[in-house]
């Protein structure tokens, strides 16, 4: 009996070890939330990404923080005029099933993404408003020709990631097969995903040769689980879990926190009461109390490494009097300035939100603005921000939090602007025509214009209310040598970990 | 008895239809899950395009229809949000959660029984102060509250077993215990009571009398007497694990079904919201079914 028991303890110990020990050469990935599939054309959506993108499945192009637009799958591209793209792929480049990238992939990859079987992240997130056709030059040359002219087309392709054209094209792939320097090994529903290091890979050998990713959806637990050394990274933890300066990293995750209003139901039309609203908010007083320091005060609806970001806008100081005085002088007009705004704010949109709301309702209802702040789920949330807006005839603001990590404002512009943009609470013909003559430039002249059209948005019609952009915080064992950038939101290469 | 499972059967059946009508219903009230579902950038032709997909577009009493005729050839549907069998999502859950609430309950009815029947027979004695200690713990400390010092005690500052997750039997040590806490504190309260009462009764003491050791007493004579009101309880408690211990499977990463159906709910992805009611309502049906015979074979008065 004896014997019998210490073998017991010493498997339970060893058991321990194992579960405890991380080996060399493998990281364990704890996400928030279990992947609904691993569909590459669904990496869009920042779990999924986190896995697949750049990991498993390679895109054409990629948007490099700091270094702009890289090849990846596609060594050179070149505008050749009339709407027409013309990218080269890279040579000798093998899908993990063995079978070679050509031009026909690539095709494929994007006809999926708009495929009537199903509905793709990707397709429905960047490539609605305009239609693409393909040109076969060569198995390494193909032309893509987008109408109406995009001229980000060659960023647009750093979105989609690339398929073997024998992939099903009728229904999500469980198994996905791409060129990334990693194979998708095992999804056990649940539980984990794994990954392994390709030996065939066209590009250099990662370090890392095997991923774990598991998913607790209690922050507390996914920073307790670096912290036991039961994991390497948990991409995403809270602000109050990020509390060990060795480990625990701040860096912006290029989302905007900002109000939409409403511009076309009084009192919120009339411009004063949306400066008013803009000066009765002390934005500096949320930030390392209840938002994290490195929170940044917003001017525009992108992050401030975004192209066209207007660096000359200054926040809306915190000044009472004048919110005040705009109000009076809006009410002396016979603006209803006495009117009761419902304040729809979306319920766990972000660390703090409901405190956050509530301070600025508090901080508006001190201005003399009459503010009802109403929490909501996301689904009720969606029919207040999207088109058809709910409205009753009541004046509303929403607060939102928009991401964009793509590099150019052409990804929010129209959406949030435009007079047919789905979220968007404005109808100006003039700023319609910034936003459609900005997206069609190119280089200087595009970043010119879109820094004209935030400074527009932002002075002269005063759209909106805008906050702060974010940061996250990203816990990383110490024996590993990586530090998240804007991208972790969105995806997490595997290749750029290296170990202590 | 054959009679009156198949009555019980018949009347569960009756329910269960019910229910599912119920929940086809009242789930569809809560809106159109196409905004959950595509990114908020989506264009109103991705939008449209998912509807049809769906069939979102077809009136509510069209889609149950096309529901119902399925059921019956026991085909669930798909999880819009999983892209995969509805079934098989909600069954690879519940066996999760089978495991869990069988192990617990094997545990707590264990231990239950054995100190709160040492709990009725020294009233206000070492056991009896165990036992009003435990109960007390599990009626006032919250599940997430107990999970996460256990995490931060045991795993993170003693490094004694994982802090969550599944695959070796040091996984389940954490979970077990939190949900151990608060059926033991109330079974264990429900057995002292009991128990009370029928070491108080008269063939006790006639036993007493004619030199029955304290043992024997108790676990023989009075224990399966005290057992009818026990063993409700137990069902009662059986039947809230069976569907799904949703705070420990969030917080230990379990993949039980009780956290699939919170996020199924909250994803308004209504076949796996369907199929997770459907398997859990089985469940908790033959469970009661199990529960009658139990009453019966311990208390011979009782007949079906």
């Amino acid at each position: 009996m004896p014997l019998k028991i210490s073998r017991i303890s010493a498997t339970l110990l060893a058991t321990t070890i194992a579960g405890q020990v991380l080996a060399q050469e493998s990281v364990t990935v704890v996400l928030s939330e279990e992947l609904e599939n691993v569909e590459p054309c669904m990496a869009a959506k920042s779990n999924i990404g986190r896995v697949i993108l750049q990991n498993v499945s390679e895109t054409l192009t990629e948007l490099v923080p700091g270094a702009g637009l890289q090849p990846r799958l596609a060594t050179s591209w070149e505008d050749m005029g009339g709407g027409t793209w013309r990218f080269t792929l890279r040579d000798g480049v093998t899908f993990s099933d063995g079978t070679a990238l050509d031009a026909a992939d690539i095709v494929f990859s994007l006809e999926r993404n708009k495929s009537d079987k199903f509905v793709c992240e990707t397709g429905a997130k960047y490539y609605g408003g305009f239609e693409l056709t393909t040109d076969i030059v060569d198995d390494l040359t193909i032309d893509i020709t987008s109408d109406p002219a995009q001229p980000i087309l060659p960023l647009l392709m750093s979105t989609l990631a690339v398929l073997p054209s024998e992939s099903n094209p009728d229904a999500f792939v469980d198994q996905p097969v791409g060129t990334g320097p990693y194979t998708f090994d095992e999804y056990a529903r649940g539980q984990y995903i794994k990954l392994s290091a390709r030996d065939d890979y066209w590009g250099d050998a990662p370090t890392v040769q095997d991923a774990t990713y598991v998913f607790r959806s209690e922050s507390a637990v996914r920073a307790a689980m670096v912290e036991a050394g039961e994991a390497d990274i948990a991409p995403n933890i809270a602000l109050q879990d990020a509390t060990n300066p060795e480990t625990d990293y701040s860096y912006p995750n290029s989302e905007t926190v900002y109000m939409r209003i409403d511009n076309s139901t009084a009192p919120l039309d009339d411009v004063r009461v949306r400066q008013a609203l803009n000066y009765a908010v002390d934005r500096e007083a949320f930030i390392g109390t209840i938002l994290a320091d490195g929170t940044l005060q917003a001017t525009g609806m992108t992050p401030p490494s975004t192209i066209g970001y207007n660096h000359d806008l200054s926040p809306y100081p915190y000044d009472l009097d004048k919110s005040k005085e705009l109000l009076a002088a809006a009410a002396a007009d016979g603006v209803p300035v006495d009117a009761e705004i419902t304040l729809i704010g979306r319920l766990e949109n972000f660390a703090n939100v409901t405190e956050t709301m509530e301070a600025l309702t508090s901080m508006w209802q001190e201005a003399g603005l009459n503010i009802k702040l109403q929490m909501v789920e996301t689904a009720e949330w969606n029919e207040y921000y999207s088109k058809p807006f709910v409205t009753d005839g009541r004046p509303i603001m929403v607060e939102a939090m928009h991401d964009n990590a793509n590099g150019d404002p052409v990804f929010s512009m129209f959406n949030k602007y435009g007079s047919e943009g789905v979220q968007s609470g404005v109808a100006d013909p003039k700023l319609d025509e910034m936003i459609a003559t900005a997206t069609a430039a190119t280089g200087d002249e595009r970043q010119g214009l879109w820094e004209e059209t935030f400074a527009y948005v932002f002075n002269d019609i005063v759209a909106d209310v805008f906050l702060w952009h974010m940061v996250g915080f990203t816990r990383v064992n110490e024996r590993l040598d990586f530090e998240p950038s804007i991208k972790t939101n969105s995806e997490l290469q595997l290749s750029q970990i290296e170990f202590k | 008895m054959k009679s009156f499972l198949g009555k019980r059967a018949i009347a569960s059946a009756i329910s269960l239809i019910g229910l599912i009508i119920l929940v086809f219903f009242l789930s569809r009230l809560t809106g159109d899950p196409t905004n959950l579902y595509l990114p908020v950038d989506a264009s109103q032709e991705s939008r449209d395009r998912f509807r049809e997909i769906h069939g979102l577009n077809d009136p509510l009493i069209v889609q149950f229809f096309h529901y119902m005729s399925d059921l019956v050839q026991f085909d669930f549907g798909m999880s819009i949000r999983r892209a995969e069998p509805a079934l098989d999502a909600v069954l690879r859950a519940f066996v999760w959660t089978l495991q869990l609430a069988i192990i617990t309950m094997t545990l707590v009815t264990g231990s239950a029984i054995v100190l709160g029947s040492l709990a009725a027979y020294h009233v206000g004695g070492f056991f009896d102060r165990i036992a009003t200690f435990c109960s007390l713990i599990g009626a006032s400390a919250p599940d997430f509250w107990i999970a996460i010092v256990a995490i931060v005690v045991f795993s993170v500052h003693l490094g004694w077993v994982p802090t969550s997750g599944t695959g070796t039997v040091l996984h389940w040590i954490l979970p077990i215990g939190v949900l151990f806490i608060r059926p033991f504190g109330l079974i264990v309260q429900v057995v002292r009571g009991s128990m009370i009462t029928a070491l108080s009764s008269a063939y006790v003491k006639t036993a007493r009398a004619k030199g029955v050791r304290n043992r024997p007493i108790i676990f023989v004579h009075a224990l399966r007497n005290a057992m009818l009101p026990v063993i409700t309880v137990i069902g009662d408690q059986a039947a809230s694990l069976l569907n799904g211990a949703v705070v420990v499977e969030t917080i230990f990463g379990f993949p039980g079904v009780g956290k699939l159906m919170i996020d199924s709910i909250l994803q308004r992805d209504f076949a796996v919201v369907m199929a997770a009611i459907f398997v859990t309502a089985v469940a908790i049906f033959v469970m009661n079914i199990l529960i009658d015979i139990l009453y019966a074979v311990l208390d011979p008065r009782i007949r079906y």
